[in-house]
This record gives structure tokens, C-alpha cells and sequence, in this order.
């Protein structure tokens, strides 16, 4: 295929678009696409990113005005990101961004990565929790794991609100779910 | 010096080289954009500090680069290298490099991301490369404690790294099947499976050489066993079908491509002027003629070697006065009549 820009060199890059949720798959050769202003973000062809300048695109893009004025004043406690600064950047401030932001960006994530679950490696220490033992509800189950399976109802009924666009009921999950995170940790 | 080069593998000859890399963040400090001088330079001292005892990690020693003090020139060099990518190069803040003697193994502190890993292998030895960065992981990891999540697995600055923080990439020779017309077919194919693959051109704007580097495009929800097993395979068959391809070049144009390979090779040995183009696109000749065993050397050639030879930042280095744009064509051709062999 031709580069659609120039129409004289292979392309070479294909990147999906999507704005207002319509996807627009589109072909450049490595010269156009790098002339071309994606943004702030161009030194992205010769990096290690190529999809980074993108989501801000799809995040923003995707992203209904209504919910992203409701969202903009999100902010990462612990290092000060805004929700407005990462759809500008694509860039997380620290570990915490991704618990903070998790409702807003769990879709895309997994628009990106085709999953949002990880697969893999562990750090050592780290308990290996059987992902598969925590979705099928024992009736013997221990007090860790039933809060486990609340916080995993709760967060079906957060995304099902989120759908729906209820923001009062994802803020009440959202609450509730913290409420039992932060319990937990403080009985180990 | 980056020996891990010279090494050809006999069995993917068009593969060029394998490449891992894991993006790490240490959990006591906030990701390296939202870190200020400060902190930035003690989580840099306590991370060297703990890794004092890496020398003897994959067998190799190790110096330890402070990239804040080297300049532009040295930089340039080791993204020529493959060291370094161009984002970390721009980057102000202050940042150090673990890296071992042979090149093959880095530690970038305080890059994009507190920690990457790197290892670079010859050929395409992706499961071997993926192998030593798990080994140079758990070695970091059992004394740093790394940002975690059970969802979203390794927690990376940009999301496009999270969840294993595993790039596998292998650079490919593609000379032939390049040209052909069913290639963008292959490339979209490649997409597919969640492979990307482009260019890489040096410091022109095109590809010179037709030299293409495949990765992988997702790192969450794959293994990162089965993502290297994904990357290696498609460089595997990329490098079959490229070979497909010259085998019937062979059979039918076999003077064509000889005429065409040795025309290159006295160009290379004799030019007093070459561009990046016209070097990169004449290697590319001798790269796939020495692994097709059309042309003989006195001495064994490393054409790796010399691509890495005859970019901007070596040559401008080798030589002891800043190079204009002519001076460096000047240079490039007496950097290839040095290093390139007489036939035998
Ligand atoms: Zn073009
Ligand atoms: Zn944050």
C-alpha cells in the first residue's frame, strides 16, 4: 500500500484513529507520518511509544463533554496530576494515578492494550492471588475473600454506572470500594 | 564498545539483532516527570547504591554513566548504539546509566521510567535476551520494591508499557522482500498480531538500507513469554520469506544481483563521497551478498559494525573538528575504504 499522504512511498506506519468513538484506520511511510503534527508528542516515530501520542487523541477524543467537565477536577493526590494534564500528556505521575484515574481510563486502557487484565510475571514477595480462585464465590471463603468479592461486584456495578453515565451511583461505588481497600489494608 | 555487534547469527542471517526491555518504577518515589531535581538525584544515589554489587550479574561488569554529565555528542553515540532512545536524550533532569562493559546489558535510572532494563543480543536470540532481562529483573527487584498493581501488573509512566513493561523488538534485513508488492500486505498482516514494525533510517528520513524494526505493540495481557515467543516468531518468518525471495532472485538474475553487489562493493571501497543514503543502501548489498555467500572477504566483515561506523555521531567523534554536511560525506567514505576488506 501507498502512503496515503504522499502517495509515493510504501507505508510503513499504520495507526488507528478514533474520535467521537468512529475509528479511521490510516497508512503513512515513515517520513509523512513523522512530518506530520501529531502533537507535541512527533518524537514518538523515532522512541519507544508509538501509540503514546495517540491516546491522548482517543482519550480525549473518545471522551463525552459532559463527563470530561465532570472529571476535570480530578486530581492524583499524591503527585498532583490532573485528570486534564494526563489527557494532554498521556503520561501518568506515579503509581497511585492509576487507582486515582482507574474509572476515568480503564476503558481506553483496554482499547489500547486489547486487555486490562495483567498477565505474567510477578514481583517476588508479591502473593500470586489465583485470579480465577477470587471470580468463583466459595461458600467457605475466608473474611479476605469475601471483601474481595464485594470490591470486585462493586466494581461491576462502577463500570455499569459509568456506561450509563449515573455519576452518583459510580461516586458511591467509588467510596465504597476505597472504604473496603483502605479497611483491608489496615487490618494486615 | 558495543561488541555484542560482531556476533552474525548462521541460522537468521537477515535478523540483525534482538532487543528487551522492561520498564520498572520503584514505589517509594512518584514516576520521573512529576519528580523533582532533587529527589530525582537521591532515588539516583540510593538505586546506584543498592546495586553496588552488580558487577557479576549475567557475568558481565558494569560502569556506572552519569547521563546528566556526558554531552550531546556521547548521547548521540549511544542512541546510535541503540543505548538510548531519542526521548531520554532530551531529557533534562538528571539521570545515570548502569551499563555493562560490552554494551549488551543497560540499566537506565530515572529515564522515562525509574528503571529500564535493556539487553541486546546479536541475532535473533529474543528467548536468550528476554532470559537476562528476567534474571537483571529479579536481581533489581529483590532490592527495590517495584510499583505494582494485581490488575494492571507493572505500573509504567506512559499506559502504552504497563502491565509487563516488556518490549521485545528484533532489527531485520529486508532487502528483498521490501520491494516487493505484496509487502504493505505483510506489514498490515503483522498489525494484525499486534506486531509493528518500521523503518529505522538512521539519521535520514526515509529507509535507507531496508533495515525494519519489528515489536510488539501491546504489553498487557500477555505473558511476556508469549509475547517474545510472538516477536521471535515473526522475525523468524519475516527472515524465511525475505530468504524465499533472494533464493528466486538467484535462480533467475543471479548477474544481476552480482553485478549489482560487486558495483556496491567498489563504490563502498572507493567513493571519496557518500551520503547516508548511498552507504546504507550499497551495506545493504554487501549484508545480503556475504549472507547469500556471493562475495568473499580477506577478513571476516561485520556489516553491523560498520552501519553503527558510519552514522552522524561516530564519525563526527572520530574526528577531531565539528563535520559540515560535506566534511561528513568526506569522512563516511574514508571511514568504509578503511574498514571494508579486500575480496579474496
Ligand atoms: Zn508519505
Ligand atoms: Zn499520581
Amino acid at each position: 500500500m501507498l502512503c496515503e499522504r504522499c502517495k509515493i512511498r510504501e507505508a510503513n506506519i499504520q495507526y488507528t484513529e478514533v474520535f467521537n468513538g468512529v475509528k479511521t484506520d490510516h497508512h503513512f511511510c515513515a517520513q509523512c507520518a513523522r512530518e506530520l503534527d501529531f502533537g507535541q508528542y512527533s518524537s514518538i516515530f523515532e522512541g519507544e511509544f508509538p501509540f503514546a501520542e495517540f491516546l491522548s487523541a482517543l482519550l480525549g477524543g473518545e471522551t463525552p463533554s459532559k463527563r470530561q467537565e465532570k472529571y476535570q477536577q480530578i486530581v492524583c493526590p499524591t503527585c498532583g496530576t490532573t485528570y486534564d494534564e494526563f489527557v494532554k500528556n498521556s503520561c501518568f505521575g506515579c503509581a497511585d494515578c492509576y487507582g486515582v484515574f482507574d474509572v476515568l481510563i480503564h476503558d481506553n486502557i483496554k482499547h489500547i492494550q486489547g486487555s486490562d487484565h495483567h498477565k505474567g510475571k510477578i514481583p517476588a514477595g508479591r502473593q500470586a492471588d489465583g485470579e480465577d480462585a477470587q471470580q468463583t464465590a466459595d461458600p467457605s471463603e475466608t473474611g479476605e475473600q469475601s471483601v474481595r468479592s464485594r470490591i470486585q461486584l462493586l466494581e461491576r456495578q462502577l463500570k455499569d454506572a459509568l456506561r450509563k453515565e449515573e455519576y452518583e451511583t459510580a461516586a458511591w461505588c467509588r467510596d465504597q470500594i476505597r472504604a473496603l481497600k483502605e479497611g483491608k489494608e489496615n487490618d494486615v | 564498545m558495543s561488541e555484542w555487534f560482531e556476533e552474525i547469527d548462521a541460522e537468521r542471517k537477515n535478523v540483525v539483532c534482538s532487543r528487551v526491555r522492561l520498564t520498572r518504577n520503584w514505589d517509594e518515589y512518584v514516576f520521573p516527570s512529576r519528580l523533582d531535581d532533587g529527589k530525582a538525584a537521591e532515588m539516583i544515589r540510593r538505586l546506584c547504591e543498592g546495586m553496588k554489587d552488580i558487577d557479576g550479574l549475567l557475568g558481565l561488569k558494569y560502569d556506572v554513566v552519569d547521563l546528566s554529565q556526558l554531552g550531546e555528542l556521547e548521547l548521540r553515540i549511544l542512541r546510535e548504539h541503540r543505548v538510548l532512545n531519542s526521548s531520554i536524550i532530551k531529557k533534562k533532569a538528571p539521570m545515570a546509566m548502569l551499563l555493562s562493559e560490552d554494551e549488551s546489558v543497560s540499566l537506565v535510572l530515572n529515564g522515562a521510567d525509574h528503571i529500564r532494563i535493556q539487553v541486546l543480543r546479536a541475532g535473533l536470540h529474543m528467548a536468550d535476551a528476554w532470559k537476562m532481562a528476567n534474571e537483571a529483573d529479579d536481581y533489581v527487584g529483590s532490592r527495590f520494591s517495584y510499583a505494582f498493581d494485581e490488575k494492571y501488573g507493572y505500573l509504567t509512566s506512559f499506559p502504552t508499557n504497563v502491565g509487563t513493561g516488556l518490549r521485545a523488538a528484533a532489527i531485520v534485513h529486508l532487502p528483498s522482500l521490501s520491494l516487493g508488492k505484496k509487502f504493505p500486505l505483510l506489514v498490515s498482516d503483522m498489525a494484525r498480531f499486534g506486531v509493528l514494525i518500521r523503518g529505522i533510517c538512521g539519521e535520514g528520513r526515509e529507509n535507507y538500507g531496508a533495515l525494519y524494526e519489528i515489536s510488539n505493540q501491546k504489553t498487557m495481557g500477555q505473558s511476556e513469554q508469549e509475547i517474545v515467543d510472538m516477536v521471535s516468531r515473526v522475525a523468524a518468518q519475516l527472515d524465511d520469506q525475505e530468504n524465499q525471495v533472494r533464493e528466486m532472485a538467484m535462480k533467475t538474475h543471479r548477474l544481476v544481483r552480482e553485478d549489482e553487489l560487486y558495483k556496491s562493493y567498489g563504490v563502498l571501497k572507493y567513493a571519496r563521497r557518500l551520503s547516508m543514503k548511498e552507504a546504507m543502501s550499497y551495506l545493504s548489498q554487501i549484508m545480503a551478498g556475504t549472507a547469500d555467500g556471493l562475495i568473499r572477504f580477506s577478513r571476516p566483515v561485520s556489516v553491523p559494525r560498520l552501519i553503527l561506523g558510519i552514522q552522524t555521531a561516530n564519525l563526527q567523534n572520530l574526528s577531531d573538528k565539528p563535520l559540515d554536511k560535506d566534511e561528513l560525506d568526506a569522512a563516511r567514505a574514508e571511514y568504509l575504504r578503511e574498514e571494508l576488506p579486500q575480496l579474496c
